[in-house]
């Protein structure tokens, strides 16, 4: 089982990229491990659409930078003491901003 | 530590690619990388690309390619490499083998079995999408176990390639899992990065390529039968990784690999595959000489024709290169000696025989100095065998500058006679194989490269490849599809755009009126246009190159990899400039229309007037003055080379009396002089108003022949011999590096300095460097001129003394610049009647016919019904004096017939039966012996093809009063003929034809009480069509159910109903007079809709009140008005061209087809804002402009004094201020009346290109044009043409525009 959310999250990260520790309302998550990580392009062809505006706040038209969306699926638990859970973050590449996606029971 | 990318596609990895092997080679070494590979998808169309870049670059190149492996249950991809000489000449020979082992679907693959088969000097690279990947992947170790030791167990050497694209969860763990496998087997282990492009952002491009490849939109996932599921999954951009990475990058790479793999030694397991990775690119690292054989000429081993069909016995190690060499210097002696002209009595006799063999000596010395003598005698034997062949050629190009070509027979040229240079085609000192190039007709190309194919055999020929790139209009159409805009919307957009390039689409947007004025620039479209931008120059379709032929020796497929052309030929994988490169010979065999063209005049004289009767063209005297009176006098359209606007005012101006005149003429009308303006001075010394000057005595030589001005590359040679000192060959390297962009700064202190030794003074070396410096690259080679100037003379000559016949060989090759219509308008002005299809007449082809009806032209109303233009007596009109006229008077009236193949959607089969059955009593009778489709028979009807067996009756009563002969020609429109004589007003025609596409005519009106006919009418004739078919698909249905075991089903049913349906039958079921005829507005629809153009009447006739109304002036009358004063002119558009002109504006030049003639307009960039989309949009076009004499687009200002004063009349040009659609305003006319035409016009709302809104447009600031270093300004859209469709053909659906319509612009498909 796994809830999906779209919630964004400050994450403290190591300069090869792996979170290390984010922040998920108002609770602070030590990252134990990385169970995955993989990247896949964000749906950048449907931006162009003023409707619908892009989530990396790039403007319609503007086709520089990374269209990269980067997944880890960590294991990370909000302290001693408490158990440890299954989390994926996601980090837009081209905004630098972090969201966590999915919460696996 | 250093990194090597093994597995990299570049654009020629088509659809996949994104960036060409120069940008991905200036990356690596950019990066500090040893080397790099290319290893492209299907073919190795970009391998001495990449090597000429890794050179220039100064890194090695590796190289290999990317292949489609077909494997018993499913399909997987492997990248085979290179090792050595012996690894490219396998990788050659098995990519060939793919090619031609193509699965159904025509995409190359090969089996494992034919890699084994050529695994000498291969690596095979075992990846993710290979079979030992895809069982990895499915965690199938067992599986992946056993496909790699079968890859071991073929011989073949087997290396696993490692890439991790984090392209899903586990994607780091299935790279481990690799690394692992080759570890256990003991099999080296390589880390690759798949590399598609430069950059992380580039992957949008390889996304929308891979949906353009697999035609879904972006998004979905791209299945398809072309790649099944397993490869497709690993060859879809999901991410941004499949970049060339640094070689940090693909440490860290192996490191996380590592990491993934466990246990303890992390880091000694990275280092340990990137060092094998280095190890094995350390070893395949090519070298272009050894290895790839650049630098020396592979030459044929023929020495001669004579022996070409021995070849297939020669081995290539049999004789040495040196001894072949000389054997082929020796036998071109022998050919040149016996070739040369008998030495005529006298002194000058004895001087010209010198002359001929110094030239002969000297030019032989080059040869042998450059070793090219096989090179020669196999174009020799080349150009005989084509001859012998029956099909005509003759040379193109510098060659013609060389008198051993002469004297081989390969040019009719003699370059001693016409002052031509060898050195400009061949000398020691250039490093380049020369060019020799030979135009064949058109309609016999093919046939001409099978002939060369059948003497060298396919291990020596093939065919040159070349890429079909991404423009704008296909980049636009790609990308649009992939994001999935609705496909009208698409065509829409991409035909609103001229032919640019890709790159270019935004600034075109922001520059260019006509789009300025259009609402693209929108930010739902600005995606689009950005990525297709990208896309600019993308490599899309391999193609044959129209003309390039290689020769080599027997090793060719050992040097390039081959594929079977759509045509049946072995096309290489090499383009033209690669085969320079690999020192293969490249003999241009150029396809030329006007050589069909001609060769079809040919075989009509010879038809209608006796064998005896045709020209040897090769044979005519070139000397002939009705000939060059015909061409002063401008009367040039369907001449090869002199029809256009600007050459026809050109030849008026130079009045061309020799062949040196014509010469003069084809290197004058170039974009050189017309920039530096040489043209005026060189006409006033030649016709006398100046005396010719030269800087200096020395220069005269030089000079002579043009008056003092620098026209052609030659005389800069000599210009440069003579006053440096640097011989001929040098001066050629001078004059090449005068051309680029830093050459003349670096060539002024060289050239300065050598004059003053030479005793020249300062004044004369600033002088002549001016004009050298301006020269630039642009003058024209004069061999180049001469070979043109031949066809040019020929095409002359046989329009003016075989009109007929030449017209009809035109229009059925239709080799010039100008729609069918300009053509055939020209035949009619010129006394050519044209006659109408007909089924028992009509050929494969334009036939000429000397047995016109008695009652000719009475009942054909092919001549215009214009008083002015009476084909019958060309003499009467002040402006075609008979002298140069083509003249129908010296010969018996001929008329030219049109050929079945005009009809629209008509097969070959069909033109063939037709001709085959000729003649047919009925219409019956060509239903059962011709056997066409339906909607060929129909339209054969509606165009009047069955008239002759059914003559139709006059649409236009007799009682219908006829304009009155006029002795003047008009200057205006005179109203259409009388009211009666059209059924239908022309406005309300075009919601009329609707029945023309529907298959049977609809109820019948009442038949005309005025005229009961006794003969059927067109429309009789459609209605007896349909009942034909219908009784024939009921016959050979019944007969399908009557005799299942019946093959011949059709046939016999045929038969067996032959008897029922009878010419009686048919009567009086479908009895005549029964339905109306085609009124002549009708008739003209139907003719422009299935021929293309209009043969009964001239469609600007039914316009005729509107133009009455307006005063339009017509072009025989523009001679008459005064310079600058204000006029409408009217017509078919005909031609918009956009070309260089001196002043950097864009100037659109339009021409109109007014019946009577021709009349030129020029648009400049000042009136474009308003005229340009209408201008473009319209077919039917009324223009007001300022009369100019003389002096268009070609510079010269104070050009109209130098007309020769015999040389009448002058040359007009309409500068357009405005312009309008005709048929929009007419249906204003019919409407509303006159004075609401006069306002609209006034208010400039009317005619507007569809969907356009006029005025709208912001100006905004103008294009900046590209100034060159020699002064020569270029707006950056020139060439570039117009939006729309080509003006080749009229617009299929042009009787159903209006203005309210909403396509953008144009309305025929393309």
């Amino acid at each position: 089982m796994s809830r999906v959310y779209r919630e964004p999250v400050e994450v403290q990260a190591r300069e090869d990229g792996r979170p290390t520790r984010f922040v998920w309302r108002g609770r602070l998550y030590t990252v134990r491990s990385i169970l995955e990580h993989w990247a896949v392009n964000r749906e950048w062809w449907r931006e162009a659409d003023p409707a619908d505006p892009a989530p990396g706040g790039s403007s319609p038209g503007e086709i520089a930078g990374q269209p990269e969306l980067e997944y880890w699926r960590v294991e990370a638990s909000a302290g001693r003491g408490f158990p440890a859970g299954t989390y994926e973050l996601c980090r837009d590449v081209a905004a630098d901003a972090w969201a966590l996606r999915r919460v696996v029971d | 530590m250093e990194f090597t990318h093994l597995h990299v596609a570049s654009s020629y990895s088509l659809r996949f690619g994104t960036a060409t092997p120069a940008a991905l080679v200036a990356r690596a070494a950019e990066l500090g990388m040893p080397a790099l590979a290319l290893t492209d998808r299907d073919g190795l169309y970009g391998a001495f690309k990449h090597v000429q870049a890794c050179t220039e670059a100064g890194i090695k190149p590796v190289l290999g390619a990317d292949l489609a492996l077909r494997l018993p249950q499913a399909r997987a991809r492997v990248t085979l490499l290179a090792e050595g000489r012996q690894g490219w000449a396998s990788l050659c020979r098995l990519v060939t083998a793919a090619h031609a082992t193509a699965d159904a679907d025509a995409s190359p693959v090969v089996t494992a079995e034919q890699i084994a088969q050529h695994s000498a000097g291969l690596i095979v690279l075992l990846g993710p999408a290979s079979d030992v990947g895809q069982a990895v992947a499915a965690r199938r170790s067992d599986l992946a176990r056993r496909a790699l030791d079968r890859w071991l167990g073929l011989g073949c050497e087997a290396v696993v390639e490692i890439v991790d694209h984090l392209d899903a969860p586990g994607s780091t763990h299935r790279a481990a899992r690799m690394a692992e496998l080759a570890a256990q087997r003991g099999t080296g282990a390589v880390l690759a990065n798949a590399v598609r492009y430069l950059e992380p952002a580039d992957s949008r491009v390889a996304q929308v390529l891979d949906a353009a490849r697999h035609l879904v939109p972006l998004g979905s996932p791209a299945v398809t039968a072309r790649e099944p599921a397993d490869a497709q999954a690993r060859a879809q951009a999901r991410n941004s990784r499949a970049f060339l990475a640094d070689a940090p990058t693909m440490a860290a790479i192996a490191t996380r690999i590592a990491s993934a793999l466990g246990g303890t030694a992390l880091g000694g397991t990275a280092r340990a595959l990137l060092r094998q990775t280095a190890e094995l690119a350390g070893r395949l690292c090519l070298d272009p000489v050894r290895d790839l054989g650049i630098g020396r000429p592979h030459m044929p081993e023929a020495t001669g024709g004579q022996r070409a069909v021995s070849l297939q016995a020669v081995s290539p190690q049999a004789v040495s290169p040196q001894a072949m060499a000389q054997e082929a210097t020796r036998e071109l002696r022998i050919r040149c000696e016996s070739a040369l002209p008998p030495r005529r009595p006298g002194m000058s006799g004895r001087r010209a025989a010198r002359t001929a063999r110094d030239r002969m000596e000297h030019e032989l010395a080059i040869i042998t100095a450059t070793g090219t003598a096989p090179y020669f005698l196999t174009v020799a034997d080349i150009a005989d065998r084509i001859r012998a062949s029956g099909i005509r050629c003759a040379i193109r190009g510098s060659g013609a500058g060389s008198y051993v070509n002469h004297l081989l027979g390969i040019s009719a040229i003699n370059p001693v006679e016409h002052g031509l240079l060898m050195e400009r085609f061949l000398s020691p000192i250039r490093t380049t194989l020369p060019d020799i190039d030979l135009d064949v007709e058109s309609a016999r190309r093919l046939e001409a490269y099978q002939v060369i194919f059948d003497a060298y055999g396919e291990e020596r020929t093939a065919c040159v490849s070349m890429m079909e790139t991404y423009r704008a209009r296909s980049a636009i159409r790609d990308v649009a599809a992939a994001m999935s805009l609705p496909p009208d919307e698409i065509g829409r957009i991409a035909k609103a755009f001229p032919h640019i390039r890709a790159r270019h689409i935004t600034s075109a947007l922001r520059e260019l009126p006509e789009l300025k004025a259009s609402n693209l620039a929108t930010p739902q479209l600005a995606m689009v246009f950005s990525i297709a931008e990208k896309l600019d120059g993308l490599p899309r379709h391999v193609a044959m190159h129209p003309c390039g032929i290689l020769l080599s020796d027997a090793t060719l497929r050992d040097r390039t990899a081959m594929q079977r052309s759509a045509e049946g030929f072995a096309l290489s994988h090499l383009d033209k400039d690669d085969a320079e490169i690999a020192g293969v010979i490249k003999l241009d065999v150029l396809g030329v229309r006007m050589q069909s063209a001609m060769a079809y005049t040919i075989t009509e004289i010879a038809r209608t007037e006796g064998d005896e009767s045709a020209p040897d063209l090769d044979a005519i005297p070139r000397d002939d003055t009705p000939t060059y009176a015909m061409i002063a006098q401008a009367k040039t359209l369907g001449c090869f080379q002199i029809e256009s606007p600007g050459q026809r005012e050109l030849v008026r101006k130079l009045a061309p009396a020799s062949v040196d005149d014509l010469i003069v003429d084809i290197s004058l009308f170039r974009p050189g002089p017309v920039s530096s303006d040489m043209i005026s001075p060189f006409l006033r010394t030649r016709h006398g108003l100046q005396a010719p000057s030269f800087p200096h005595e020395r220069l005269r030589a030089a000079l002579a022949e043009t008056g003092g001005v620098v026209v052609y590359h030659e005389q800069v040679l000599r210009i440069l011999d003579e006053m440096t000192g640097c011989g001929l060959d040098e001066a050629d390297l001078v004059r090449r590096h005068l051309s680029t962009e830093h050459g003349p700064r670096r060539t002024e202190p060289w050239f300065r300095a050598a004059a003053r030794r030479r005793g020249y003074d300062r004044r004369v070396i600033d002088q002549v460097w001016e004009v050298l410096a301006a020269f630039g690259g642009f003058g024209f080679c004069k061999a180049h001129a001469a070979a043109f100037a031949i066809p040019v003379y020929q095409s002359a000559w046989l329009k003016r003394h075989h009109p007929a016949a030449f017209y009809a060989g035109v229009l059925t090759h239709d080799p010039g610049m100008y729609p069918k219509r300009v053509i055939v308008a020209d035949a009619r002005l010129s006394g050519i009647p044209v006659l109408p299809l007909d089924v028992n007449t009509s050929g494969d082809g334009w036939k000429v016919q000397a047995d016109l009806p008695p009652t000719f032209p009475a009942d054909y109303s092919c001549a215009p019904l214009l008083p002015d233009s009476r084909p019958a007596r060309p003499a009467a009109s002040p402006s075609s004096p008979p002298a140069g006229a083509p003249s129908a008077a010296a010969v018996p009236q001929l008329g030219v017939r049109v050929s079945l193949r005009e009809v629209k959607g008509i097969s070959d089969a069909e033109v063939e039966r037709i001709v085959a059955g000729q003649p047919y009593a009925s219409l019956r009778d060509f239903w059962d012996r011709a056997r066409v489709s339906r909607p060929i028979a129909e339209r054969l009807v509606l165009t009047g093809a069955f008239d002759s067996l059914y003559p139709a009756p006059d649409p236009a009563p007799s009682s219908a009063p006829r304009p009155p002969a006029d002795p003047q020609p008009a200057l205006e429109f005179p109203p259409e003929p009388a009211p009666g004589a059209v059924s239908q007003p022309p406005a309300d025609a075009a919601s009329g034809f609707g029945f023309l596409s529907a298959p049977v005519p609809g109820p019948a009106p009442p038949p005309a009480p005025a005229s009961p006919s006794p003969l059927p009418t067109r429309r009789d004739l459609l209605a007896r069509v349909g009942v034909l078919d219908r009784a024939a698909s009921r016959a050979s249905g019944r007969a399908r159910a009557g005799s299942a075991s019946s093959s011949g089903a059709g046939g016999e049913a045929l038969q067996l109903f032959d008897g029922a349906v009878t010419d009686d039958w048919l009567a009086g079921l479908v009895p005549a007079g029964q339905l109306r005829d085609l009124d002549p507005a009708e008739r003209v629809a139907a003719e422009l809709d299935i021929l293309g153009f209009d043969v009964s009447r001239h469609v600007l006739e039914f316009y005729g009140t509107l133009l009455a109304e307006l005063g339009v002036v017509r072009s025989t009358g523009l001679a008459r008005c005064r310079p600058g004063e204000t006029v409408l002119v009217a017509g078919v558009k005909v031609a918009t061209q956009t070309p260089a002109v001196r002043s950097g504006q864009r100037i659109i030049f339009a021409t109109l087809d007014d019946a009577v003639g021709l009349v030129d307009l020029a648009f400049f960039e000042s009136v474009q804002e308003r005229c340009a989309a209408r201008l473009f949009g319209s077919w039917l076009l009324l223009v007001r402009g300022k009369v100019r004499r003389s002096g268009a687009g070609t510079g010269g200002g104070p050009g109209s004094a130098l007309v020769r004063p015999d040389a009448a009349p002058v040359a007009v040009t309409v500068n357009g201020a405005e312009c309008w659609d005709i048929p929009a305003l007419d249906e204003i006319r019919v409407s509303q009346g006159m004075p609401a035409v006069r306002a609209a016009m006034a208010a400039g709302d009317t005619g507007v290109a569809p969907g356009v809104t006029s005025g709208q447009g912001s100006p905004g600031p103008p294009a900046q044009p590209m100034v060159y270093g020699t002064g020569f300004a270029l707006s950056p859209w020139a060439e570039t043409g117009g939006p729309g469709a080509a003006l080749k053909h009229a617009p299929r659906n042009f009787w159903h525009a209006s203005p309210g319509s909403s396509g953008q612009t144009g309305s025929a498909d393309d």
